[in-house]
């Protein structure tokens, strides 16, 4: 039950203003006791150094805007050899065909977002390689990292290659009670990893997904182009076992 | 703004209009609508998933067979709705509805139904409760008892021909609203016919609009909303797949009112038919010049875009809907922030549901008064639910606003599975809380739901049954949104995760019982100070399950023990010495080899090998494994679970 309210009616929305009431800012000092007034200070380190050094994570992340960061930048190089990082971690990630990206930059030109030219680029890859995104932000103007963000949002995007077989199980409501979980769990045994992981042979991603829309045949288990109904832990069982036979055939 | 008035006298002006309607109209194409002959398979995701793509390769062949190809058309129409009975095949213009159809009962069908004109009884849908079969669509008790407005097309209009949809007065309203050359018009008869918003919210539609089209900006933009991301709910995917052109039309309607010239269909990239029809629905669309520049004549243009983004369920919220079309992270803006004010681009935007939009050219034909004929007292019209769970008839169903629960889960759905009984429903899926049985008689609309706690929300009804524990369900509600939660304000993303690890607590057998209290304070602060609905929506299962399962969540914390057999911790797994047959069906299937015993004599489960997956019990043929929880028990020579079994 909600707790009894005596006060004024609930107003809705920032609540900003009455954290700005408990604040004399010509003094730098609160006035009254309000709950959920404060001030900011900066902390000094023992050398009185101040600790922050304007990331403005704080500016970006505050949920009601109230943080304004006037900066300058103090280190005009970076200390690292941001050319050098790059190059490695494209390294580490295995070649890809750049053919397919084409029809994704030209898609951009086209006026698509950002969360489309990603979709495509999944569509052509079955994951998001690094280069890519490299080339998306080069086109969009946008900073590598923004790309990043927006991709590592949605669960749907794959940031790593995925195996041949990708098993989607449904976890979503209807699926749930009639014992999604317990399939899920199957195919990772059978499998031998955890789920949102890909086996080390790349024959098999497991991942949970909420709801494919087809409620009526819970539990529901996506498997390429295929959706199947009424699964059980047993038929998960088979079907891994089934796959990697032929796998070895 | 983007009309503007001819020099030629309205009812010139109104002339020309339908005129152009008239002549984008080609019925020479329309591939089996009304009278003619045709068979319409359901192309919907349930029933392609039990098997109506094998059904059409099957029925083509028959048809040629008796040389039909061509005479009957086969029409991959959208959901039927009765996705329980999938995969649905209807003959119209009889109206002949066949159920769970076979490819091997393809050539009885085509004997008697199609080359005939008789029915194969055998084949037929029986009523549930006289035993008798029912050859009419319309007199299947789950069809006759709805109430199909927004879904009155949906299953019968071939998604993928304009033609089609153009024959049922397609467009139509569109037409007259362009007419009628006056926007304030549209949004006076919105507002008339008392329709709110779909989507959850409730916020009135007309009221929407008008806020929109008075506040100033360069342009204006209208954009639909199909992201429909809460586990349960497909009815806006089965209406952009099955009747897009309705979506569509609304759309327009839309943008007109307010003034946009710019309008976005937004739904996932995983939901690719709808994706792929929509597309398909545009392009046939801007050919016949409804919509792009000067649509039919009359000075009104709007640009329409499918936006396919990426799922993520707190993408429905509007504000982050706007962020992820601006090619942002979809973090919500905040309550502070008026989309009719500063929307897309920062210019004012309509953001509507896809049903909102999709009943708009209904209202628009019927006109307001028609349209409020029907309806809850605050709210008019019909609404939209895909009911799903432990209910024997799954599938959308359209019932006016301010039916009893009780008649949407019992009367439509058919109840919970023979030998269960109905525990709780959630009305409004993950979001709108957990409604016990006893509640079912209040109304579903929006005030009502809202005196009991819950919420409409997404209109995904989930039923569930006996065998489903409350604490279990609530777990999984939370665990979704604690994943969910995009991570921008604190209250949402810390306090959700609190939540869920006493939740997670609670169903281990660990839970205190000042958990309760905590829980309390965590729902009243979380309430309070989430930045949008999400936050408030993760509290309402939370709240609700407190409000009306109090005992059942006591029995975990106080009692140790899971009365619904569900809790993995708080139940053990055995065999019934008496029904065990000893057929080693069980032996061979635990992935623990946790069962033992020789063949013809009961087995055991060894409880520090087992792992409760189930599966056992799922094997067994003679219902010997039973599931015990501290003096409760169920299994053994109890009917089977429709839904069971936990995390």
């Amino acid at each position: 039950m909600a707790r009894q309210k005596t006060a004024a009616p609930q107003r809705r929305g920032s609540q900003m203003h009455e954290v700005l009431e408990g604040i004399d800012f010509e003094q730098r000092q609160l006035v009254g006791k309000k709950k959920g007034v404060g001030l900011f200070d900066l902390v000094k380190d023992k050398g009185g150094e101040l600790r922050c050094y304007s990331c403005t994570l704080c500016e970006r992340t505050c949920p009601v805007d109230c943080i304004d960061i006037d900066y300058r930048a103090e280190a005009p190089e970076l200390p690292w050899d941001v050319a050098a990082e790059k190059a490695a971690a494209l390294e580490a990630q295995p070649e890809i065909d750049p053919r397919p990206l084409d029809a994704v930059m030209a898609g951009l030109r086209d006026g698509a977002g950002l969360v489309e030219a990603l979709n495509a680029t999944q569509a052509a890859y079955r994951y998001l390689p690094r280069r890519a995104l490299e080339d998306i932000a080069a086109e969009t103007g946008l900073k590598l990292s923004q790309v990043y963000g927006v991709a590592t949002f949605f669960p749907q995007f794959n940031l790593q290659p995925v195996g041949k077989h990708l098993v989607e199980v449904c976890v979503g409501a209807a699926c749930h009670v009639a014992g999604a979980p317990l399939v899920l769990e199957a195919f990772s045994q059978e499998m031998e990893i955890a789920v949102g992981q890909t086996t080390d042979d790349m024959l098999f991603t497991l991942q949970a997904v909420n709801c494919v829309g087809a409620c009526a045949l819970a539990p529901v288990v996506r498997f390429g182009d295929e959706t199947m109904g009424d699964y059980t832990p047993a038929k998960a069982r088979k079907l891994v076992r089934k796959l990697r036979r032929d796998e070895e055939v | 703004m983007a009309t503007k008035k001819t020099s030629a006298t309205s009812g010139d002006r109104a002339a020309k209009i339908h005129a152009a309607l008239e002549k984008a109209h080609r019925p020479k194409a329309v591939r089996g609508a009304g009278e003619r002959p045709h068979i319409s398979l359901c192309g919907g995701t349930a029933c392609d998933a039990s098997g109506a793509a094998a059904l059409r390769e099957a029925l083509r062949d028959e048809l040629e067979k008796h040389g039909l190809a061509g005479k009957v058309e086969i029409v991959e129409s959208g959901c039927h709705g009765f996705c329980a009975e999938g995969p649905i095949m209807v003959l119209r213009p009889q109206g002949i509805f066949y159920p769970r159809v076979k490819p091997r009962d393809i050539p009885a069908i085509v004997e008697t139904s199609v080359v005939g004109d008789g029915v194969v009884e055998e084949l037929l849908y029986r009523d549930p409760a006289t035993g008798e079969p029912v050859a009419d669509e319309r007199a299947i008790p789950f069809y006759a008892g709805q109430e199909r407005r927004v879904l009155a097309d949906l299953g019968t209009v071939d998604p993928t021909c304009i033609d089609d949809y153009l024959a049922r007065d397609g467009y139509a309203a569109l037409a007259t609203v362009l007419a009628d050359d006056d926007p304030e018009g549209v949004i006076a008869e919105v507002e008339a016919a008392g329709l709110r918003g779909r989507g959850g919210g409730g916020f009135p539609t007309g009221k929407k609009w008008r806020l929109c089209r008075e506040n100033p900006g360069e342009r204006r933009y209208v954009v639909c909303n199909g992201d429909e991301g809460d586990p349960g709910a497909f009815l806006d995917r089965s209406l952009l797949e099955g009747d897009p052109h309705a979506v569509i039309e609304g759309v327009l309607i839309a943008a007109f009112a307010v003034g946009a010239t710019e309008a976005y269909i937004y739904t996932r990239q995983d939901y690719a038919p709808a994706v792929e029809r929509l597309k398909t629905a545009l392009d046939q669309a801007r050919e016949r010049r409804l919509v792009g520049e000067d649509i039919l004549g009359s000075g009104f243009g709007c640009e329409v875009r499918v936006f396919a983004a990426a799922g993520a369920y707190v993408c429905g919220e509007s504000t982050a809907l706007v962020n992820t079309i601006e090619g942002r992270r979809s973090m919500p803006r905040g309550h502070h922030v008026r989309l009719v004010e500063q929307g897309l681009f920062d210019q004012p935007t309509a953001v509507n549901n896809v049903e909102t939009m999709a009943s708009l050219p209904w209202l628009i034909r019927h006109g307001a008064e028609a349209f409020a004929s029907v309806g809850g007292k605050d709210a008019k019209g019909t609404k939209v639910l895909s009911l799903t769970g432990g209910v024997r008839n799954s599938g959308l169903v359209e019932v006016p606003l301010g039916t009893s629960l009780r008649e949407i889960v019992v009367g439509l759905g058919g109840g919970v599975a023979e030998g269960r009984t109905l525990k709780a429903v959630q009305p409004g899926g993950q979001s709108g809380g957990v409604l016990p049985a006893d509640e079912l008689d209040v109304r579903y609309d929006y005030e009502s739901l809202r005196e009991t706690g819950a919420r409409m929300c997404t209109g995904g009804v989930v039923v569930v049954d006996d065998g489903t524990c409350i604490v279990d369900l609530t777990l999984f509600a939370l665990r979704f949104m604690a994943a969910e939660s995009c991570g921008k304000c604190v209250p949402c993303r810390v306090g959700t995760r609190r939540m869920l690890e006493i939740f997670e607590r609670i169903s281990t057998g660990d839970g205190e019982p000042e958990d309760i209290g905590r829980l309390e304070r965590l729902c009243d602060d979380i309430e309070e100070g989430a930045l949008c609905e999400l936050g408030a929506g993760a509290v309402r299962p939370v709240r609700t399950a407190l409000r009306y399962f109090r005992d059942e969540i006591d029995a975990h914390i106080l009692d140790k023990r899971c009365p619904a057999c569900v809790c993995r911790s708080l139940i053990r797994y055995t065999i019934s010495r008496h029904d065990c047959t000893g057929c080693h069906a069980c032996y061979g299937a635990c992935p623990v080899q946790a069962v033992s015993g020789d063949r013809k004599q009961p087995h055991r489960i060894d409880q520090r090998l087992c792992i409760k997956c189930d599966t056992c019990r799922q094997v067994c043929k003679f219902d010997a494994v039973m599931v015990k929880s501290a003096g409760v028990r169920t299994g053994g020579k109890e009917p089977a679970l429709a839904g069971r079994r936990s995390s």
